[in-house]
């Protein structure tokens, strides 16, 4: 009897064994080592002896300008680009849900989510050309519309703006389709209902549809506010943290001081960065399950 | 006549939305085949003036590296991070599904959601050093393993199953089945379709993949497609035409395998983003 029970637990020890090596060697031990060398001395991180400095990288970190104002400016920027991005994928998915596309539907929904499976390397290659002032096709048609032209990447008011731009192409199509997984499954009754009592549209979707959208608003604000915090692959691509640091964000700085050997700084950044992460998306589930009750 | 305005109305918006999202493909595609003078003269132009195939000389070979080199490495990795990751993923959600009272399987599937948590990029000088310790750095069993740990690939099989009804499984043990046989024969089979969802994300997920590849590569010999995208990108003097022609054979191949299975893979993805 305790063999067979042995025997039949083995089994799931075995089959969980490929799943749980890769977690640890590729997930837990190199988050464990960025832990260590944080508490590092940067010359000295790499070797088999560190010298142990305790908390002196995050005190660093802590009084290093150049932490402090890409801080701020990733907060800002996760902040900009969550609204920008969920607010556009809600108006696309209401635009999608009904029937007013008729045929048109099924290719707009394709149109926009084509850029999520598309690899960010190449739309955003492709978005630092658009925005180049001599071949760009972004101000030859602001051009042709007699807009003014559009400073893009290379002024510090129009960079954080121009990547938003590249951003939002690549990412809200996936926020779109989880919004619409969410408005196939509410209660149409609900709207019937309303309408029958004389609400408009607006009302409609403000006091009905948009509080049955709370799971939906929920995900997406989790995902989008760790995915714009972690911003890396569009500034490595197109601005390289310019103009004049405009877009070197902490992921970038911390690419950056890592690049110049300094690893004890770059470990804690990422800490810090990491318990920030946490942290929101915590609040965010808080958010979400008060909301439930 | 409400109705037909709200639908003019609604067209209006998505038709400007929906050129401004394929224009970025449209212009990548006409600047491979467009001399980069035409481009300098008429950049809106999407038409070719003339089909100039002149980007198979610029990009024959990037960083000493033939184009073919860097093709045939995104397709082995991804396929094989593919294979290895949805084998994972199945197997190990199956057994943290049906024995999550097994001492240590909390753990690791705690262990799993710090690592979906942290930010990724950020893995890069511990990563570097993991590679090395295991003698994995330059190698490409090593680019395969890293990639083919994924959330999403996780999450949609978890969710899969544990949607399974108990009964199912608590029959066929009654009848003398042993747990192999439960797994091979009666779970697998039912796991095919999600099988294939993950198999399909876990594709396009890892053909994107460019981060991990160039922190563990030694050397432009184990780079894919977007690696060199990136490096051909920010090599001085490197022709517009040439860019924009290996952007376009980064973003087909992943493209297509979208295109012929939209569906599944846009039901796949948000699922796989609600369980998260």
């Amino acid at each position: 009897m305790t063999l067979a029970r042995v025997r039949a637990e083995g089994v799931f020890y075995l089959l969980v064994l490929p799943f749980a090596a890769l977690t640890i060697l590729f997930g837990l031990w190199p988050i464990i080592l960025s832990v260590q060398v944080s508490f590092t001395a940067s010359a000295t991180a790499l070797s088999p002896n560190p010298t142990w400095v305790g908390f002196a990288n995050y005190a660093t970190i802590l009084s290093d300008e150049l932490f402090l104002a890409s801080l701020w400016r990733t907060l800002a920027y996760t902040v900009m680009a969550v609204t920008l991005n969920l607010a556009f994928a809600l108006g696309a998915a209401m635009l999608l849900d009904g029937t007013l596309l008729k045929r048109g539907n099924m290719v707009f929904r394709l149109v926009l989510f084509l850029p999520v499976v598309t690899p960010d390397v190449a739309g955003y290659v492709v978005w630092r050309w658009l925005f180049d002032h001599s071949f760009g096709a972004v101000n030859a048609a602001l051009d042709l519309l007699g807009l003014p032209a559009f400073g893009g990447l290379t002024t510090v008011q129009t960079a954080t703006f121009a990547i938003l731009i590249a951003e939002l192409w690549h990412h809200a199509g996936f926020y779109m389709i989880i919004f619409l997984a969410n408005l196939a499954i509410r209660d149409p009754a609900l709207e019937e209902a309303a309408k029958m009592d004389g609400a408009g549209a607006w009302a409609c979707f403000r006091h009905v549809i948009l509080p049955q959208l709370r799971p939906a608003i929920v995900i997406n604000l989790v995902y989008a506010t760790i995915q714009f915090l972690k911003t890396f692959t569009v500034v490595v691509v197109m601005t390289k943290g310019g103009p004049a640091e405009s877009t070197t964000f902490v992921s970038y700085l911390a690419y950056q001081y890592f690049d110049q050997a300094r690893y004890g700084e770059a470990t804690a950044m990422a800490s810090v960065l990491f318990a920030i992460v946490i942290a929101l998306s915590l609040l965010a589930y808080r958010l979400g399950e008060r909301g439930r009750t | 006549m409400n109705r037909r305005w709200a639908s003019l109305l609604a067209y209006l918006v998505a038709i400007p939305v929906a050129i401004a999202f394929v224009f970025p493909y449209a212009w990548m595609f006409s600047g491979a085949f467009r001399r980069t003078r035409d481009v300098l003269s008429d950049p809106l132009r999407l038409w070719p003036e003339q089909f100039d195939l002149s980007f198979l000389a610029d990009i024959g070979r990037i960083g000493g590296v033939p184009l073919a080199s860097y093709f045939l490495n995104s397709i082995l990795f991804t396929l094989g991070a593919t294979v290895v990751g949805t084998v994972a993923a199945a197997l190990g959600a199956y057994a943290l599904v049906r024995r999550p009272d097994l001492p240590g399987f909390r753990l690791i599937r705690s262990g799993f959601m710090l690592t979906v948590m942290y930010p990724y990029m950020l893995l890069v000088i511990p990563v570097y050093i993991v590679m090395h310790t295991l003698g994995l750095l330059g190698s490409a069993l090593g680019i395969v393993l890293f990639l083919s740990l994924g959330p999403l690939q996780f999450f949609l099989f978890e969710q899969f199953f544990r949607a399974i009804p108990k009964e199912v499984i608590e029959a066929a043990t009654i009848d003398g089945a042993s747990e192999f046989q439960v797994l091979f024969r009666i779970v697998l089979p039912m796991a095919m379709p999600v099988t294939a969802t993950v198999s399909l994300i876990a594709f396009l997920l890892n053909w994107a993949q460019w981060f991990p590849v160039l922190v563990i590569s030694r050397g432009p010999e184990t780079y894919t497609l977007p690696v060199a995208l990136l490096s051909l990108n920010t090599e001085l003097g490197a022709s517009f035409q040439g860019i924009m022609a290996l952007a376009v054979i980064t973003t087909l191949p992943p493209a297509i395998v979208f295109l012929i299975a939209q569906k599944r893979v846009m039901q796949g993805m948000a699922q796989g983003a609600v369980k998260g």
